[in-house]
Order: structure tokens, then sequence, then C-alpha cells
């Protein structure tokens, strides 16, 4: 025991130096943005700025609207997101590797050129209209960008790789012969998979979820972009009370309910994750 | 400074500190601006003949934006001796006490129009908020015209800044340019809800409005004049549009040295000769009220001062938006929300 924590306080050593630079470079910034929100301009401790948000609910309904979009583009993610890395499980390992290449590539590619992309693709004058019309299934451009479907598709191929990837790796450690033992017994395809498949991807699932869920808050480019600006973020009210009139009391007091949804959110998930566990 | 910046990240990132030499002769100075051609056209223009009288070279960086001279002033290192700003930006950091009072005895500038010459600042670029259209669509003559969507019929794109954008739905409401402010923005914004089936897109950057154009994604766009001026296929009048100016602001404690130098820079953007080349990179003008006989005259009708242009336009009231921009978000992210 004595030399377990003697390992420990020796490995301690080596991370010391990851450890101040986090606290300085990192937590330290956190925390004045966090006290920010609580600065009056005449100095002292003051939670006026927070009163602003109560009093001003447009705050209050673009961050609803952040959520809701972010439920939403979740729930494409898993839509999409699940299904596809069941197919990949069932793949002979090579074709595996591509499709695992398909899916890690627009990691290399900026956000903004994916952005930018989807307009040649989806646009009035894009391929997929003009190919919807030269087939003659529409006669005139479907709008799918400049709306939230539009934010959807953007986010949804930005944040597949975060749920498919641990969704994958979980599926592949998956036992096949826990199937075959629960066929063997007479149960259905559709029984073993919500009895037994199901069941052992979901906390994998719930992570990755969580994890799309809460890059989806912060989303910038692709909201003002493919949203034509119809699709208001939180992140959007940021730039503007940080950038364009500095009400930077304002941005962290506003940050930090998000900050804090955010952490309650996690919490959440946290106390169903250890329900299921027991 | 949107308007020709893409969509940058929303931190306001500390600036990496530059070593200076601690020798008395000045080498080097810098300045954050917009980047792009427009940072192109101050080389040109103005860099090139400052660096030749004085030695003293500019080292431009960019994008420029309220928060990131403020997040400079905050941390005590000034690394840039000038910033460029937008004028409701420029009132908003003179405000907060972030720029210098500009010396005009010492900077001593040749003629320029008197809402270009701040007190606390050079306005040395205008540019114009204007309609441009397809040049298929059926061409609308005024902001009536543009906002009567039955008998223009088309999509329209508008930009996502209340700033640029209200007062020409008051334009179309009726009101007269010169009785603009202070602007009644609830009005307006019940005029820009008669049309929101049509308002397809509002936009963030400069360099959408035309592409949205190009794309046949929308048929009618309220742009930045020097992003549509150019293009071909679009068509452009600038009756009842926005003049509003970029100033070059000296940083709030700058070295001596610096500030010195920054004067003389000022001077050269005053010379009519240098905005016209500044000019040639980027159809934006400089404030010369003697810049037209120097412009190529089959182009004169692209920039935002030419005499036939500057006076169909309303001057941009910066003032006003310090006052109550924040209140007109407020009711832009509304209206926004019920698009």
């Amino acid at each position: 025991m004595a030399a377990i924590l003697a390992e420990r306080r020796h490995g301690f050593g080596f991370v010391t130096p990851l450890l101040v630079v986090m606290l300085a470079a990192f937590n330290l910034p956190i925390l004045y943005m966090l006290a920010l929100g609580f600065w009056s301009k005449q100095g002292g401790f003051t939670t006026e700025h927070y009163a602003a948000l109560l009093d001003a609910p447009i705050y209050l309904r673009v961050l609803a609207n952040t959520l809701r979009v972010s439920v939403v583009a979740m729930l494409v993610n898993i839509a999409i997101g699940y299904p596809l890395a069941y197919w990949m499980r069932g793949l002979s390992p090579r074709a595996q590797f591509i499709a695992l290449a398909c899916v890690i590539t627009p990691f290399w590619i900026s956000v903004l050129v994916r952005t930018y992309a989807w307009i040649v693709v989806l646009g009035n004058n894009g391929m997929v209209n003009r190919l919807l019309q030269w087939t003659g299934l529409t006669d005139s451009p479907v709008s799918f960008l400049y709306n939230e479907l539009g934010v959807m598709i953007g986010m949804a191929n930005v944040l597949l790789p975060f749920l498919v990837l641990p969704l994958f790796a979980a599926m592949l450690r998956i036992d096949d012969r826990l199937m075959q033992a629960a066929a063997s017994m007479g149960a259905p395809p559709s029984t073993i998979f919500l009895k037994v498949f199901l069941p052992l991807t979901l906390p994998a699932l719930a992570s990755g979820a969580l994890l799309v869920f809460i890059l989806c808050l912060g989303f910038y480019v692709t909201p003002a972009i493919l949203g034509g600006g119809k699709v208001p973020m939180i992140s959007n009210l940021l730039d503007f009370l940080i950038n364009q009139i500095p009400r930077w009391e304002q941005a962290s007091a506003l940050s930090t309910l998000l900050l804090i949804v955010t952490l309650l959110i996690f919490a959440a998930y946290r106390a169903l994750d250890r329900k299921v566990g027991a | 400074m949107k308007r020709r910046a893409l969509i940058a990240g929303a931190s306001a990132l500390p600036l990496v500190s530059v070593i200076r030499p601690a020798s008395a002769q000045l080498r080097e100075m810098r300045m954050v601006e917009s980047g792009g051609k427009s940072g192109e056209s101050i080389d040109v223009g103005y860099a090139a003949p400052f660096t030749a009288k004085t030695g003293i070279k500019l080292v431009r960086e960019s994008p420029a934006s309220l928060g990131k001279l403020q997040a400079m002033i905050a941390s005590g290192r000034i690394t840039s001796a000038s910033v460029e700003l937008g004028s409701g930006t420029m009132v908003q950091a003179r405000k907060l006490g972030l720029i210098e009072k500009l010396d005009w005895a010492a900077i001593n500038p040749m003629p320029m129009f008197p809402e270009a010459k701040n007190e606390h600042g050079f306005g040395y670029q205008y540019f114009s908020t204007i309609m441009a259209w397809r040049k298929a669509a059926k061409a609308p003559a005024n902001w009536v015209d543009f906002f009567n969507t039955k008998d223009f019929p088309g999509k329209r794109a508008i930009p996502d800044y209340p700033a640029y954008t209200i007062a020409f739905a008051l334009l179309a409401d009726g009101v007269p340019m010169d009785k603009l402010f202070p602007l009644d923005v609830d009005r307006a914004l019940k005029k820009l809800l008669s049309i929101r089936r049509d308002i397809s897109v509002l936009w963030k950057a400069g360099a959408q409005a035309p592409q949205l154009l190009k794309d046949n994604e929308v048929q009618y766009a309220i742009a930045w004049s020097g992003r549509v001026v150019e293009e071909p296929d679009l068509a452009y009048s600038f009756s009842g549009g926005m003049a509003d100016l970029s100033f070059i602001c000296t940083v709030k404690g700058a070295p001596k040295a610096e500030q010195e130098a920054m004067n003389k820079l000022y001077y050269e953007m005053s010379v009519p000769e240098n905005q016209a080349k500044a000019a040639g990179v980027i159809a934006y003008t400089g404030p010369s009220p003697a810049l037209d006989p120097l412009l190529p005259k089959d182009k004169l009708g692209m920039f935002p001062t030419a005499k036939a242009n500057k006076d169909v336009q309303w001057v941009q009231n910066a003032e006003w938006w310090a006052e109550n921009g924040e209140s007109a978000n407020k009711k832009w992210e509304e209206f926004k929300l019920s698009l």
C-alpha cells in the first residue's frame, strides 16, 4: 500500500508542470471571467448583470432556442449515427477501415470550409436542387438552406464523428456470442437487439450524445451561415456583447448562465448513468 | 469591423507580445486593421509614402475588433500604435478611454470632409451600405420599391446588423432621409416583419451578400458597396444609401514616438493622390473633397464619395448607435426569433 502511495506521489511530480499551466492559463482566466459578471462599474460586488438578464427576456429566449436547436441536433445525430455505427460493425475489417476513414475525413477540413461547401451542394443552384429539377421531381428549388434544416444538416455533418467514433468502438467490444446465445434461446432478432445489444451500447451512446449536445451549445459559424441568420444562438449574442458593444460583464453573466445549464445537464446525465449502472 | 473580415471567433485572444528594441530610433510600428483588400490598400496608398519619408515600417495585423483593443489596453502592453474602428465602435472606444485624442494641429491635414475629421479618429475610408440586385430582376428606384415585394418579387438578403438595416426600413416606410435620427426602431421592425416571408437571409459576413445574389439564392440585397459594384451580373444604386466611415485611431498609451509617427501617417492619409492609389485596390474612398478628378472616370459611379453618389446618400449617426445600440440589438434579436 505504502509502495503504491509512493508511486502515486512520484507520478505527481511529472504532472505538476501541466497542472500549473492548466491552472494559470486556463482556470484562472475562467475564474476571472466568472468574477467579471459580479463586478460593478464603480467597483465592488453586484448582481445587477444577472438581474439584467432576467429583465431582458430575449437573452433567456435565445438561450432556450440554443438548447432546443442543440437537442434536435443531438437527436438527428443519434438517428444517423447509431445505424451508421451498427452497420459499420457488421462490415469486413477492410470495409470498416474505409467507412471509418469516410467518417473521420471531415475532421481534417475546417468548419468554415465545410459549412460553405454545403452552400455549393444544397443551394438553390446547388447540385442537389439541379438534380431534383432535372429529374423532374420538383419544379422549383427546395429550400434546404437558410432555415433550421440547413443548420441541422451542417451541425450533423460537423458533429457526427464525435458520436460515431465512441459508439463504434463500444459496439466492436460487444461479444458476438452474447447475441448467439440469445438466438439459441429462441429470441427473435428484434428482441436480441432491444434486450441485449442496445443496453450494451447505451453508455457509449449517452456519453457521445452528451458530447454532441454540449458542443452544439457553443456553435457559432454553422448556424450563422447555414441558418441565414434566422436561427439565433447564444454564441452570436456573446460575440455582439464582447466585440461590438463592450459589455463584458453582461457577456460574463450570460456565459455563466450557459455554463450552469451545461453543468446541470451533465450532472443529470451522471445521476442517470449511476442509476442505470447500479 | 466585420464588413470584410470573415466571421472570427468570439474570443479575444491575448495578444502575442512583441519584443521591442530599446533604441530610441523607431524602426517599425504596428497597426490592427480589417485585413484583406482593405489592408492592402493601406499599404499601397499610405504606408508606402509614409515609410519612404520616415524610414518607419508599418506592420499590419488583422482582424480588428473592439474586444481586441480592450484586451490590449487591459493587459497593459500596448503592442499596436493604431487600430481601425468602425464609426460606432470608435464612439464606444472613446467612451471607454481606449483611444487618444488626435492632435489635428500637428497632423495638419490636407482638406477633408468634416465628418471624417473626428476628435478621436481619422476617417480614412468611406464605405456605403446600398441596395443591389440581380440584373435579371426588376430594378427598384428607391427603398419603397425595395420593400415592395409585390411589385418587385424576389427574395431579400439583409445585414444581420441592426445598425446597417433599421434605417432603410424607415426610409421605405416614408421617413425622409434628414429625419431618420432618432431612429424609430419599433416602426422599422414592424416594416421589416411585413416582408418577413421574403427575407431569406440575414448575412453576417460582407462577402455573403454578393454570393447570395450570384447564386440566385436571393434577388435583392442590402450590401456593402465595395462588395457589389464590380460584379458584372449585379446592379446597384447609391440612392438613399448610407455613407459610413472607417476610422484609424491612436491607441491610448501608445509610446510618444509612435504617436508622433502616427501623425505623419495621418497626414499621408489626407493626401488625395495617396487616396486615389488606395481606391485603386478597393472601391472605397478616402475623405478628400478633391479626390474625384484623380479617380478613373469610367469607374466614378462605384465610389461612395463621388459627388453624384455622396449627394444622394445620408451619413450614419454613430453617436446615436453608441447610445441606443444595446437596446436596439435586443429588439433585433426578438425580431429574428419571430421571423
